[in-house]
Order: structure tokens, then sequence, then C-alpha cells
């Protein structure tokens, strides 16, 4: 298939856009909306997930420790658990602070003197990205953990991690179901931009047919059409996203400084954006697809 | 180069068109093809654009089994034959030079190879200063000499036309009938369906006579 052949569909493509450029822009502005919506509401839920692994504080794990284990044996774990998924921090605290922290929370410092010697043991305190893992497998690390020699006993709540994950599965699968029922409501939407397409040029198809053109010729405009709109909308789609995130940045600074911290909002990236233009024009390659299977076949004899 | 052997065609649900049809017309020949209407005329030049297939019967045209031709073979089948229509079929959104290029792009060539191609064929038919013109700004006997330069510019073996001068006045009628006959005096086979039975007369050509599904030659 030589190049001009498909340059020439391109050019005949291009000339059918631009002769009505009203229609071109709403069915690409409709496609554009159509996409940005889930794409939009992907890049949310990713910001949400890197919010809620920023609040490691919550997830915490506690690793109380026998009163006669080495300082060796001590940092030996400490490594070990740093190196482990999803472990953001390990701290160490001492008998001494434990007993501080329990005096400076509990106020209880006459019962406790009254005992003598410091009951609290040292623990290691371990700092977990809630998002990491599964809250199951977080489960069966946290019962190895417990296991190792020097621990005494562990303390851990990942209920509410589990909860988390649950909230963010729910709202992962509610935006592909979304994605894909919009998808395929662009595949219509360029499907049926393209049956009026060719509505409007039969005879031009058909005189076409009539003087040689093979169906794949004539098939090849309306599916350029389909692509050069869905490769428009894939970059207007990335725009409006970038758009709504920078002026969502604003209101999302505000709250953050209310909690006393920052949270900057990542829209798309580079790669992202490319990914989207190359899911849109498929989605219009296909719509036409769909049409010019559907409705050409009436015309070309 | 087109040879009906008992060709019959009847559309569904209706009486038979054509019944047992016979014709040759060799290579570099020439025929007019006369009848009353309802007769047939279009039908037969349908079923050898392949607009239309035989019912039954054997039809040839330049080595191409039509009856037996496959769906994805037409195209190529209808690159070697050019096809001129009584209402032109010009695409009225394109220049006359567009018009004509069509023929070629559909063959494949590039903007290049079909330039010298589509001005020669306009030269032929008298329109090689129209060439930027669109259709709506021109006459009735200047659209059809389009849809003849569009016929003509691959130098199909063979030539088609139904009722061309169907609505054109005498004189033009004359103008472009000769055209043809020009055509087949270079050597390209010409089957030219008309009612006027004055441009019969005065052409002196083969003439076949369509009636009642069968074809009788005319003196
Ligand atoms: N597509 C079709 N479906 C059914 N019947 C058809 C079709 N095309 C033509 N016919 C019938 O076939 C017969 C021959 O029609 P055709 O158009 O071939 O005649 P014609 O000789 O070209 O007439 P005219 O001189 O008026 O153009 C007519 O009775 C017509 O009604
Ligand atoms: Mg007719």
């Amino acid at each position: 298939m030589s190049l001009h052949i498909r340059l020439q569909a391109l050019g005949n493509a291009r000339d059918t856009l631009l002769r009505q450029p009203i229609a071109t822009a709403l069915t690409i502005i409709a496609l554009a909306v159509v996409f940005a919506l889930p794409v939009g509401l992907f890049t949310a839920l990713s910001n949400l997930q890197q919010l809620l692994a920023s609040w490691h504080n919550q997830a915490q794990i506690s690793l109380y420790l026998h009163d006669d284990a080495s300082p060796q044996a001590v940092a030996q774990l400490r490594r070990q658990l740093q190196q482990s998924p999803g472990v953001v921090a390990v701290r160490f605290v001492d008998k001494n602070h434990a007993l501080a922290d329990f005096q400076h929370y509990a106020g209880m410092t006459a019962a406790i003197q009254t005992l003598g010697e410091n009951p609290l043991p040292a623990s290691l305190i371990v700092e977990l990205n809630p998002l990491a893992q599964s809250s199951s497998s977080l489960e069966a690390q946290v019962q190895q953990w417990s296991h190792e020699p020097i621990v005494r006993s562990a303390q851990s709540d990942l209920k509410w991690v589990a909860r988390l994950q649950a909230i963010v599965a729910l709202g992962t699968r509610a935006v592909y179901i979304l994605a894909i029922l919009l998808a395929l409501g662009a595949v219509l939407v360029m499907g049926n931009t393209i049956r009026l397409h060719i509505e409007q040029r039969r005879d031009e198809i058909e005189i076409s047919s009539l003087v040689g053109a093979t169906k794949s010729f004539i098939r090849r405009p309306f599916l350029y059409q389909g692509l050069i709109q869905g490769i428009l909308a894939g970059f207007l789609a990335w725009l409006i996203v970038a758009i709504a995130f920078a002026v969502l940045q604003g209101p999302v600074d505000h709250l953050a400084n209310l909690y006393g911290t920052s949270f900057p909002l990542h829209a798309l990236t580079v790669g992202e954006g490319f990914l989207l233009v190359l899911i849109s024009a498929a989605l219009g390659w296909l719509g036409s697809l769909v049409a010019v299977g559907r409705h050409l076949d009436n015309t070309v004899s | 180069m087109i040879e009906f052997i008992n060709v019959t065609k009847h559309y569904p649900g209706r009486r038979h068109v054509l019944r047992e049809l016979n014709l040759q017309l060799g290579k570099g020949e020439m025929a007019l093809l006369t009848g009353p209407s309802g007769a047939g005329k279009s039908t037969l030049l349908k079923l050898l654009t392949r607009l239309e297939a035989v019912s039954h019967g054997t039809l040839r045209v330049a080595g191409v089994d039509l009856a037996t031709l496959r769906r994805r073979h037409i195209p190529a089948y209808r690159r070697r034959v050019g096809v001129v229509f009584q209402d032109h079929k010009l695409l009225m959104d394109r220049t006359v030079y567009a018009n004509v290029a069509l023929t070629l792009q559909v063959a494949g060539m590039s903007a290049r190879q079909l330039d010298h191609r589509v001005r020669a064929a306009l030269d032929k038919v008298g329109l090689g200063d129209h060439w930027r013109e669109f259709p709506e700004t021109l006459s009735g006997g200047e659209q059809q000499r389009v849809g003849i330069a569009r016929a003509i510019v691959h130098t199909p073996e063979i030539l088609l036309a139904d009722e061309p001068t169907g609505n054109l006045d005498p004189e033009l009628s004359s103008e472009i009938l000769d055209m043809f006959r020009d055509f087949y005096r270079h050597g390209t086979t010409v089957l030219v369906a008309t009612h006027d039975q004055g441009q019969v007369d005065r052409m002196g050509v083969r003439t076949l006579h369509l009636a009642h599904g069968q074809l009788q030659e005319k003196a």
C-alpha cells in the first residue's frame, strides 16, 4: 500500500472535517468531555491514594520486645523491618521513653512509682503505608514479626486499613465501570457521526464504487475521520483535566493549610496523557469502523 | 470483447427483463443500443458494469466471466471499463479536475502521476480551460463532457454509456455521440444506449434493438 494513497485519504478526511467545522468541533468536544470524566476521576483517585499513603502515622504496628533483648538483636530486627515492603519508618522506643510517654498520656506517675521498677517494655514502632499491600498479607506479616524471638507481643489495629482498602477498591471499581460505559458511549457518538458523514456522501461513495474503488479505498477516509477526531478529543480531554486540576489546586492548598500540611495535586503525567490520546484515537477509529461496517455495505454494491 | 450467451435477467419478484439474450461485440467495435422505454437497456448496461448480476447464462467481458466474478474482484474489473450516465453523476462539490481525477485516484495513482492524464482527458473533451471550475457553473453539455472525460481518462478497453445525450438538445447530442465515435475509431469498444432515432440514423454504426428481452440487429 503506497503512502500517497493513505495521505490522499487523510487529506480527504481532513477536508470533510473542515467543511463542517462546527459539527466537527461539537463531536470533538462531546468526545473530550466523555473522556475527561473518567480520566479526571481516575486521577483524583490516584491523588487520594497518595494522600492516604502519606498518612502513615495512622497505620502503626507496635512490636513489644523482651527486656533481655540485646541491642544487636534489636538493631538487626530493625534493619530487617525497614526492608520489608510497605514499611515507611521504624522507630525504637526504649523502656525509659515508654515510661515517660505513659506518664505523659496516662498521668499515673504515682502508681508507677510505687512499683519501683519500670514495668513497660521497649518497642519497635513500625509505620506503614496502608495501601502498599493487602490487609491480609499485612496481617500475615505482622504475625510473622510477632514470632521473632526478641518480640514479646505485637499490637496493631489493621481493621481500618482493611476498611480503607475496601473503600479505595470500591472507588476504583466504580470508576472502571464508568470508564467502560463512557468508552462505549464514545464509540456510539463516533459511530453516529461517521454514519451521518456516510449518508451525506452517498453520491461520492456510489460514484467511487462505479469507477472501481475498492471497499478499503472507500472506507479509509471515514476511518481516518474517526481517528483524527479521536486524537483531537484525546488532547482536549487532557487539557480539560489539566485545567480542572489547576483550578482545584487553590482550594486544596487552603484545605491542606488548615490541616497544617501541603498537598500538591498531580494531574496527568506526559505518559498518561499520551496513553489517553492513544485510547481515544483507538475508540474514534473503532466507532467509525462500526459505522462503516454497518452502513457502507448498503451503499457499495 | 463483450459476449452475452443466453443471458437471462430478472429482478426479484418481476418477470424477465432479458431472456436468453445473445450478443457479440468484438474488440474495437461500436454499437448503439435502442429500444422502447422499459425494454431493459439500462439493465443490460448494468450487467456490464456489474451493478447487477446475470440470473442465468454466460456473460464474458474482456476475458472476465461476470457471472462468476467474485465480489472482491469487481473493483479491478470496473477499472477496465468506462461508464457515462445520463445524469452525469458528477460530484458537485469537487472541481472538474477532481471529478476526472477520481477514476485514477481509486486506481491508486498519485497526484503527480495522474496530472497529465487528467489534463489530456479534459483537452480531449474540449474542457481544458475549465478544469478549475465546479460542475454547477457548467452547461448540461459541458457537464456531460466532464462525465465522458472521467470515463476515458484511464483509457478503458470498453466504454459504456446509458443515454448520454438524454438531456441535451440535438446539436449537443451530435457532438457527444461524435465523441464516442472518435473513441471507437481510436480502438475502444463502445456501447451506447440511446432513445434518439435521429442520432441513430445519422451515426451509421451497428445498431442493436432491444425488445421483449431479446436483441435484434438493425441495418
Ligand atoms: N432495480 C430494479 N428492480 C426491479 N425492477 C427493475 C429495476 N430496474 C429496472 N427494473 C425493471 O426492469 C425493466 C427494464 O428497465 P430498464 O431501466 O433496464 O429499461 P430501459 O430500457 O433502460 O428504459 P428507459 O429507456 O426508460 O431508460 C423495467 O420494467 C423496470 O421497471
Ligand atoms: Mg434506461
